[in-house]
């Protein structure tokens, strides 16, 4: 080991000391000399004759001192710098060339750099919480573990909680914030607030920064009325008072007691200026049949995911055999929560990882068809170095090190890139969920950069190099070599494009699915008219407010609206489609809600007030409206939309017939259809048309409205117009959230427009680099044939046919590599199908759409080779041989 | 460059050279004109050393660690490297010259050959 050191430390010395050696050395040949020349004097010759005698029995004094060198073991890296200086000269002759690999390389790379930076910061990412590894979130599974659900209910929570004795502890939070309104001061706030069920704090192990987090009292009925700031709100608004726990804030017209501040890391998947417990029975924590918790657990010491999974799945069966109504077929998943935080996006970043990839091994192939094509430029000069003595793996060793430096600048290059490639990524992968994510880079990333950019510059450039100095220098001298390694080279060549094309087509057909889906999803009929309306909110808590208030108010709100001008119409609803999500909710035919062989369907409820079908342009197929008399109704009535009536009740007249939901707390309550309306977006875009149900505002009166004014001239006085009415009417009400639904609109396709141009920047760079490609085997092709075809036009061939043939060999080429392309655009189509909206994964119109492209883009690529060819003259040709 | 038509040459004499020069040293520590004097007195005039190989020769001897260089005094006091022979060397020294006799019976034996 010692002698290892010691051999290493003498090399660096000869590096580092290199002078030192050298005068040494110089010292003691000029001695040599001196010696050898006094001793010839004294032999009676000449001074001048003995120096000469002296220096040819010396040999070149150069060759000597390079010998002494190449004896020490100092050659090597010698030669190093000599190929680098070689290097740096030859990609700074070859400034075409050097640009074109470097470029390619650098998109190919930076993509991939970013990915990895993303994946980087996310799947590797320290979670801010105590042993995150032994943390698990829990979730609904229904009809027997066929969906899974993103929630679980309080009440099965609850049971799970106390049962499980795999946990050591174990809580749940309502994974979106609410908008509250909190009055702390003189003027009132809207704030973000989210619910968890006592012990979620302390299952996470996140200590407050002071005063307490919640107690399970809070929990139980009769608690419930305390709060938890977070350290920016707490920030924010009250400047970092300690002062303040203790106090009493009103939120939504109720008084709660703050009782401790929370830290940044407190946040789980979702922002929140405060928290609040919810509390058993009450609101979201009501019955089993209301989802909206996830649970996390804290696995206790020794026990494993496995193990506790099974132990729940015992629990889901009791609570099955107990709870029928709302528990047969329902069960639980715990996953562990890194997994759970990741997979919302796994599927974006494993498609755009596929993507860059590809592109990466495009841009790749283009290098190689470089590298050949400039091996073979090269031949001439190795033969010239390889005859004056540089041996074969020196002339490797030299085009390595070009390699190499080629891969550092392309690196380097690549880093830029990436920079702006991750920035791209993060602004539309919604990854905030794990709070974690702030993007930058490491040196980690940089060293993947640089190893990556070195591997594929030597895996596609070393080929070339051996290829190169391989040729038989004498042979290439004489200036006969042409066409000697063209054979193999060609071959090659073709293979390159072949594959570039194959890549190209999988890259291809994403890019066409994805943009086909976004056009579907962009032109796709809503059901309502989106054009020119303006849509805001606000919430009249039921603390302030009565129900008979409530309803007085918008009655009052909603005349004083339509007598604005600029407002042709308007409607109010509980949630308004695409921006808001509401709830699902089954529906049944009287007697037979949850039946075996019963006419039921989940249905999202909306709650709306007279006018809303006409103003959101959504006709009334059959019955009637709501209107205001309905409040003097004993029964309660519902509008089912077309789908939901038909699914019900089928052909039949719905109008008078009866329904069954089931309650939020419990029991089921029947409702007599007046009207059905046509069907229309609800809820998410990617729902569709979905079925819905609507209720008659004046028989239930949520706290929260929102309302779509449609209007026309300029929306800003509009918005002011709505702001001071609501300002007159309720002036401790805030108005929210004010947008146009085109903006909720362009919010709701934002992801598929930026997954759809970006997959397509990646195709078309792909296509770009394969056509690229395409032009150099083509024009190659024909340099090669430039005698057959003088002869072929010599013996009459016509231009066109000539022409022709160059074009049908691109095409050639094109069909092969989309022979094997679309197979494996068919495999890799899974990676799609789940962004895709309206199309299929295997949409057999995007494939030819794809397979016309190539074609077309082929026949461009072989345009200026197929004239070229045709232009050859035979005479000229000949001369020139 | 023209190292691969030397090539054969020198190994051959390397191999021996080495030895010659392991010899001399371990009479005395001389600097590197005094070596090939020295190797050409004892060869009784025979032995030319080319002073293009002395040099490479001593380097790579000094890295293989078989000799040192110090500084030291030509005979009108310059000053100029001295090598003498290590440990190692002295050792190095007893196993060439066994194999070199080998090898010179060798030949001998098959010169000898009628």
């Amino acid at each position: 080991m010692r002698g290892a050191w010691t051999w290493i430390g003498r090399r660096v010395a000869v590096l580092l000391k290199k002078s030192t050696v050298e005068r040494e050395l110089d010292e003691e040949v000029r001695f040599h000399l001196e010696m050898e020349i006094r001793e010839g004097v004294r032999s009676g010759l000449s001074e001048t004759e003995a120096r000469r005698r002296a220096m040819i029995a010396f040999g070149g004094v150069e060759r000597f001192k390079e010998e002494v060198r190449d004896a020490r073991g100092g050659r090597l890296l010698d030669d190093l710098r000599q190929d680098l200086r070689i290097g740096v000269r030859t990609l700074v002759k070859e400034r075409t060339f050097t640009l074109a690999a470097v470029l390619t390389l650098a998109i190919g790379i930076g993509g991939n750099v970013a990915l990895y930076a993303v994946l980087d910061a996310s799947a590797f990412a320290a979670l801010p919480w105590a042993e995150p590894d032994r943390l698990l979130t829990g979730r609904s599974t229904f009809d027997d573990g066929a969906r899974l659900g993103p929630v679980l209910s309080a009440f099965d929570f609850y049971d799970y909680r106390d049962e499980a004795r795999s946990f050591e502890s174990a809580g749940a939070l309502a994974p979106f914030p609410q908008r509250m309104t909190l009055e702390a001061g003189d003027t009132p706030e809207r704030v973000d607030v989210v619910m968890v069920i006592p012990g979620f704090f302390a299952t996470l192990g996140v200590p407050p920064l002071a005063g307490r987090s919640f107690v399970a009292e809070e929990g139980e009925p009769g608690g419930g009325r305390s709060m938890v700031l977070s350290e920016g709100y707490w920030t924010r608004r009250f400047g970092r008072d300690p002062e303040v726990i203790g106090r009493t804030l009103t939120l939504n017209g109720m008084v709660f007691t703050v009782v401790g501040i929370l830290p940044a890391h407190a946040r789980f998947m979702v922002d929140a200026e405060l928290w609040i417990p919810a509390v058993r029975g009450r609101g979201m924590a009501s019955g089993r049949s209301s989802h909206n918790f996830l649970m996390v657990a804290r696995l206790a010491e020794g026990i494993t995911t496995a193990t506790a999974q099974q132990e729940l799945d015992g629990i889901s069966a009791r609570l099955a055999g107990a709870y029928p109504d709302t528990n047969a077929g329902k069960g639980i998943v715990v996953t562990p929560t890194r997994e759970m935080l990741l997979e919302s996006y796994w599927s974006t970043l494993a498609l755009l990882g596929g993507a860059v990839v590809l592109l990466l091994l495009v841009a790749c192939a283009n290098v190689a068809a470089l590298l050949l094509a400039r091996g073979r430029a090269r031949v001439a000069e190795m033969a010239v170095r390889g005859a004056l003595g540089a041996g074969r793996p020196r002339l490797v060793r030299q085009l390595l090190v070009e390699n190499g430096l080629l891969a550092a600048v392309a690196g380097g290059v690549g880093l830029f890139v990436a920079v702006w490639a991750q920035r791209a990524l993060l602004a539309f992968v919604s990854m905030d969920r794990l709070g974690t994510l702030t993007g930058g880079f490491s040196w980690s990333i940089l060293g993947f950069a640089m190893g990556l950019s070195l591997l594929t510059v030597l895996l596609f450039g070393t080929g070339p190099a051996v290829r190169a100095s391989r040729t038989d220098h004498a042979i290439t001298l004489r200036g006969a070599g042409r066409g000697t390694t063209a054979g193999g080279s060609a071959l090659l060549r073709r293979g390159l494009v072949v594959a570039q094309v194959a890549l190209t087509t999988v890259l291809l057909s994403a890019a066409g699915l994805l943009t086909r889906s976004l056009r579907e999803l962009t032109t796709y009929d809503l059901g309502f008219d989106q054009e020119g309306l303006l849509t805001a909110e606000f919430t009249l808590p039921s603390g302030a407010f009565s129900e008979a208030e409530r309803a007085a108010l918008i009655d009052g709100l909603d005349d004083r609206l339509r007598g604005l001008s600029g407002v042709t119409d308007l409607g109010w609803a509980s949630q308004l489609p695409i921006r808001d999500p509401g709830n699902n909710w089954s529906v049944g035919r009287a007697g037979e809600l949850h039946q075996a062989g019963g006419r039921n369907v989940n249905a999202h409820q909306r709650t709306v007030y007279p006018g809303y079908f006409e103003a959101m342009g959504i006709p009334l197929v059959s019955g009637r409206g709501f209107d205001a008399t309905d409040a003097d109704v004993e029964e309660r009535l519902i509008i089912l939309s077309r789908t939901t009536a038909e699914i019900l009740f089928g052909s039949e007249p719905p109008e008078g017939r009866f329904v069954e939901i089931p309650e939020f707390g419990g029991g089921i309550r029947t409702h007599q259809v007046v009207g059905v309306v046509e069907d229309a977006v609800v809820d998410f875009m990617r729902d569709g048309r979905s079925p819905a149900m609507y209720y008659s505002y004046h028989q239930t009166t949520p706290s929260r409205m929102r309302v779509a004014v449609r209007y026309a001239g300029d929306p800003a006085r509009v918005t002011e117009g709505v702001r001071s009415a609501l300002r007159e009417v309720a002036p401790s009400v805030p108005l929210d959230r004010v947008e146009t639904m085109d903006a909720v609109l362009r919010r709701a396709t934002a992801d598929e427009r930026a997954l759809a141009s970006l997959v397509g920047m990646f195709a078309a760079i792909a296509l770009g680099l394969a056509g690229v490609g395409l032009f150099g085997v083509l024009a190659y092709h024909v340099t090669q044939r430039e005698r057959e075809i003088g002869i072929r036009i010599a013996l009459g061939a016509r231009a066109s046919e000539v022409a022709t043939s160059v074009l049908w060999s691109g095409w050639v080429l094109v069909g092969v590599g989309l022979a094997a392309g679309i197979p494996l655009a068919v495999m890799g189509r899974r990676l799609v199908e789940g962004f895709l909206f309206g199309v299929g994964g295997g949409d057999p119109l995007t494939l030819i759409g794809v397979a016309a492209f190539l074609a077309a883009v082929a026949a461009v690529a072989s345009v200026l080779p197929a004239r070229r060819a045709a232009r050859i003259n035979p005479a000229e040709v000949f001369r020139r041989e | 460059m023209g190292r691969f038509d030397m090539a054969p040459r020198t190994d051959l004499l390397q191999g021996s050279l080495d030895l010659l020069i392991l010899k001399t040293l371990d009479l005395e520590a001389l600097h590197g004109w005094a070596i090939s004097k020295k190797i050409h007195l004892l060869s009784r005039d025979a032995l030319e050393v080319n002073q293009g190989s002395l040099y490479p020769a001593l380097y790579r001897l000094r890295d293989r660690g078989l000799v040192d260089a110090k500084l030291g005094e030509s005979e009108e006091g310059r000053p100029i490297k001295v090598y003498r022979l290590t440990a190692k060397g002295r050792k190095a020294l007893e196993r060439e010259r066994e194999s070199w006799r080998r090898f010179a019976k060798a030949v001998e034996a098959v010169l000898a050959a009628t």
